[in-house]
């Protein structure tokens, strides 16, 4: 029996006006748990590649199929975004950049410069 | 009276004393551990994680240079072992705080611990047996 104390509402969306610093604060817990999903393809693939044969081969076709590249595009937003967010994490920790202003700029921050990365990567990847 | 100093100075990084009320007999206990080690992880995995992501561009763009190839190398091969590893204790640090936010029951919450720390254990053994293969076959 779940203890029956009073339970302050989830702060999405329905009924919390919508704030950027709470919504990249989410975004970065579901990122970080999209990677670990991906971890287990990041293992898979390694273990394909030491086994090479059959095994690689279906691999390989199942990354360049339609399939496995949005799962890739998708690992590279999120890798970049969880890294961006990290790094302003990071600066929390250090004591950095607590203040309003400083939260919300950081915040823009971040979806400019995972989006920057995401675009040139990918722009580098097909046109190479 | 509001304490004259700002709040950002009160952290572990610049004031001994926030370190020494939450361990001992403050309520961080072990998670302070894991907290370190979820921050030291991630900075090992900035340039881990951006090297992979350039190696990975790499190996997409290069007609000629294979997956095999660039792991028997010692420095790839070394730099890979080292993000695997690095990449899953922050993972697993990160989910253990995912569950402690959402699973509920304690039998429950042991549980997943048990599930993802197996799971943890036999893709970090799966990826270092992989990569060492690679690299010892040249």
């Amino acid at each position: 029996m779940p203890p029956q104390r009073p339970l302050s509402p989830f702060m999405f969306p329905t009924w919390y006006r919508f704030q950027l610093t709470s919504a990249l604060s989410i975004l970065h817990r579901l990122t970080g748990i999209a990677l670990a999903a991906g971890s287990i393809l990041l293992s898979g693939w390694l273990v394909a590649v030491a086994a090479g044969g059959e095994l690689f081969e279906v691999t390989h076709a199942f990354i360049r199929s339609p399939i496995g590249m949005l799962l890739l595009f998708l690992w590279s937003v999120a890798f970049f975004y969880h890294l961006c967010n990290g790094i302003r994490h990071l600066g929390w920790d250090a004591g950095y950049g607590f203040d309003l202003r400083s939260a919300y700029r950081s915040g823009y921050a971040v979806i400019a410069a995972s989006l920057l990365l995401t675009v040139v990567t990918w722009v580098y990847v097909l046109l190479a | 009276m509001p304490d004259s100093r700002s709040l950002s100075n009160s952290t572990a990084l610049r004031d001994g004393s926030v370190l020494r009320r939450v361990q001992h007999l403050g309520s961080a206990h072990n998670g302070l551990r894991e907290w370190r080690l979820q921050r030291s992880t991630a900075l090992a995995l900035i340039p881990l994680g951006l090297y992979f992501a350039a190696s990975m561009l790499r190996l997409a763009t290069s007609g000629r240079l294979t997956a095999a190839q660039w792991l028997s190398s010692p420095v790839s091969a070394l730099l890979v072992i080292l993000l695997v590893l690095a990449g899953l204790a922050h993972m697993l640090a990160g989910l253990r705080s995912v569950f402690l936010d959402y699973v509920h029951t304690r039998a429950r919450l042991v549980l997943a611990n048990l599930i993802l720390r197996a799971v943890t254990a036999i893709l970090a053994g799966a990826s270092v047996l992989a990569v060492l293969k690679l690299f010892l076959g040249h």
